[in-house]
């Protein structure tokens, strides 16, 4: 469009720039559109034989009341405080961790230390779960060490708690948290926190009224990067926290893999991405009222401060 | 100012607690694969024993050896889908196409797993069966098409956000030289993208080997990928041998890292190597 003004060469640039998003945008129709809507129909349905999957001749919201059932919700409410507890946890470790790495480590450091950060990133989840499980184990070394030290006279049984579950989920998540709110911090610019501190403000004041609220964009991606995938997750679930790990992935995948009742489990994957959907859209209001409560006291105290030296 | 050194201290601490603990369980896996017993959690005594095992294991190798065929193949789609994409996105960002899959691509990014792979598993299923498209009953197609979207949006993104930080001169240089549109893209804009087009390959090909809970859907008996395969010896019973074949695929992913990261280093110094895989950029 634009390069119309060229003449001639108008030609040669004429690239059709959007066809190029095409053949995505096609892969994606195919492969996540159709059948994620199709997920949404099934769940309208009903299983109607013992060797049939699912069937739609009859349109019902059955399957919802199915879904909402005790077991699911018992289960619904383990993960969503898994899910809840494992990302306010992954905030609060990794927060720190990332100021420190973008204020704190000399810039030469960093590369060193974000590298650090990265190889977990780039090792199996799977595997690296199973390492915590060689961990925990009864027979494992530090339940061992512990004992040999004389800290404590039976096997240490910490795997298959609901504790080990929680420590999984926050390791397996902390570098999808930390990654943001590095990149966030990192774009803060220093010159902004010196002006502060020669405006008198202290360190916290400037970390909580100058650098946090810079870094918001990097909390909010943080914040879901690991919410969402934990919510879904209950492979760590299953090697931690064993028969107690129960988390509502595993109801739903059991409905696809074992009970064959594409029906129920298509109505409680629907279930699970809207009380996703809810959580987020819940804690962006909290967060947004927070954010609101604080500038506009903040506009008051410097209205107050402006009208009270007129001088 | 008398605060500052104390409270310094302790977040080097917590810095150093916090990659201890990214560490430990990556130690713990690499100790045990020296373990000589015959179940990984109780240490036996050290030898090479679990090697020779998983490295004579058929069952491990071709597991290991779909993982790797699938990783590939879905790079190579999310390389060639995502780099046009985000190229398109890039230069024609009001355009409604662009609008539309920035859109799709973000939902698939945020998606949990298990909605992918329950919704996959149907589709596929009545694609192969009911529409006589036979194609998606082989496994390794499965397999590539399911982690493919994934990463997919991944490189889009990347390739995208490099894209933002370069002007299109070099690119209306070449125009003004009567360079064809292919040849354009393939001398002046290609080059130009390769740091976030080799990230993207990079991560899309772990992302693959790492994927467990769409896979588990998607898989058919006979090919199944590592780590469903891991997945289903968790339940019956944590042998050496997978230790031994994480630690050396964990060298072998390494080894990548540190060659894609030389080359992204010689293409553009170290910032913007770490910038690039840490897909900051």
């Amino acid at each position: 469009m634009s390069s119309d003004r060229r003449g001639p060469r108008a030609a040669w640039r004429a690239v059709p720039s959007g066809l190029l998003a095409t053949p995505a945008l096609a892969w994606i129709a195919l492969f996540f559109v159709a059948p994620v809507g199709l997920v949404f129909w099934y769940s309208l349905g009903r299983k109607p034989g013992l060797y049939q999957t699912h069937a739609n001749d009859v349109l019902t919201l059955d399957r919802y009341r199915e879904a909402l059932g005790d077991t699911f919700l018992t289960s619904f409410a383990g993960t969503l405080r898994i899910g809840l507890a494992g990302t306010a946890l992954c905030l609060a470790i990794g927060l720190p961790f990332a100021y420190w790495l973008a204020v704190k480590v000399r810039p030469h450091r960093r590369f060193v230390v974000l590298a650090l950060v990265l190889v977990p990133f780039w090792t199996n989840f799977l595997i690296r779960t199973i390492g915590w499980q060689v961990v925990l184990s009864p027979e494992g070394f530090a339940s061992r060490a512990m004992q040999s030290l004389g800290l404590i006279d039976t096997p240490f049984s910490m795997l298959f708690t609901r504790g080990a579950v929680l420590l999984g989920v926050v390791y397996n998540y902390l570098p999808m948290m930390i990654l943001p709110l590095y990149v966030a911090l990192d774009r803060v610019d220093g010159s902004l926190r010196e002006a502060s501190k020669d405006l008198g403000a202290n360190r916290w004041r400037t970390a909580l009224q100058v650098t946090l609220p810079l870094a918001r964009p990097g909390i909010a991606a943080g914040l879901l990067l690991v919410f969402i995938p934990l919510m879904g997750d209950y492979v760590t679930a299953a090697v931690l926290g064993g028969a107690r790990g129960n988390m509502v992935g595993q109801l739903v995948a059991s409905q696809f893999q074992q009970a064959q009742n594409w029906a129920l489990g298509s109505a409680m994957a629907v279930v699970l991405i809207v009380v996703i959907a809810l959580t987020i859209l819940a804690t962006a209001a909290v967060g947004a009222a927070c954010t609101w409560l604080l500038t506009h006291r903040r506009r008051r105290e410097l209205a107050g401060i402006a009208e009270g030296s007129p001088a | 100012m008398r605060a500052r050194p104390i409270v310094d201290r302790v977040l080097s601490l917590w810095g150093l607690l916090v990659i201890a603990f990214l560490f430990t369980p990556i130690a713990v896996i690499v100790v045990y694969s020296f373990n000589r017993g015959r179940l990984l959690a109780s240490w036996e005594g050290f030898g090479f024993d679990a090697y020779v095992a998983a490295l004579s294991n058929d069952d491990i190798l071709s597991a290991v050896s779909v993982s790797v065929r699938a990783a590939a193949g879905a790079a190579l789609i999310a390389v060639v889908l995502g780099t046009l994409c985000g190229y398109a996105l890039a230069r024609h960002p009001g355009g409604r196409i662009g609008r539309l899959v920035t859109v799709l691509l973000a939902l698939v990014l945020v998606t949990p797993e298990i909605v992918s792979g329950v919704a996959l598993l149907p589709w596929f299923v009545s694609l192969g069966v009911d529409h006589d498209l036979t194609l998606f009953n082989s496994g390794w197609v499965r397999l590539v098409v399911a982690h493919s979207l994934f990463a997919t949006a991944v490189v889009t993104f990347l390739v995208r956000a490099r894209m933002q930080g370069m002007d299109s001169s070099l690119e209306e240089a070449a125009a003004d030289l009567y360079t064809p549109p292919l040849r354009r893209f393939r001398l002046v804009t290609l080059p130009l993208l390769l740091p976030s087009v080799l990230a993207g390959a990079l991560m899309a090909f772990t992302l693959s080997l790492d994927n467990t809970i769409i896979s588990a859907f998607v898989q058919v008996s006979g090919s199944t990928p590592w780590p469903v395969y891991v997945f289903s010896a968790v339940r019956a019973g944590l042998r050496p041998e997978l230790a031994a074949m994480s630690a050396v695929m964990l060298l072998l992913t390494l080894a990548a890292l540190a060659a894609v990261a030389l080359v992204l280093r010689r293409a553009g110094g170290s910032k913007e190597a770490v910038d690039a895989l840490s897909g900051v950029r």
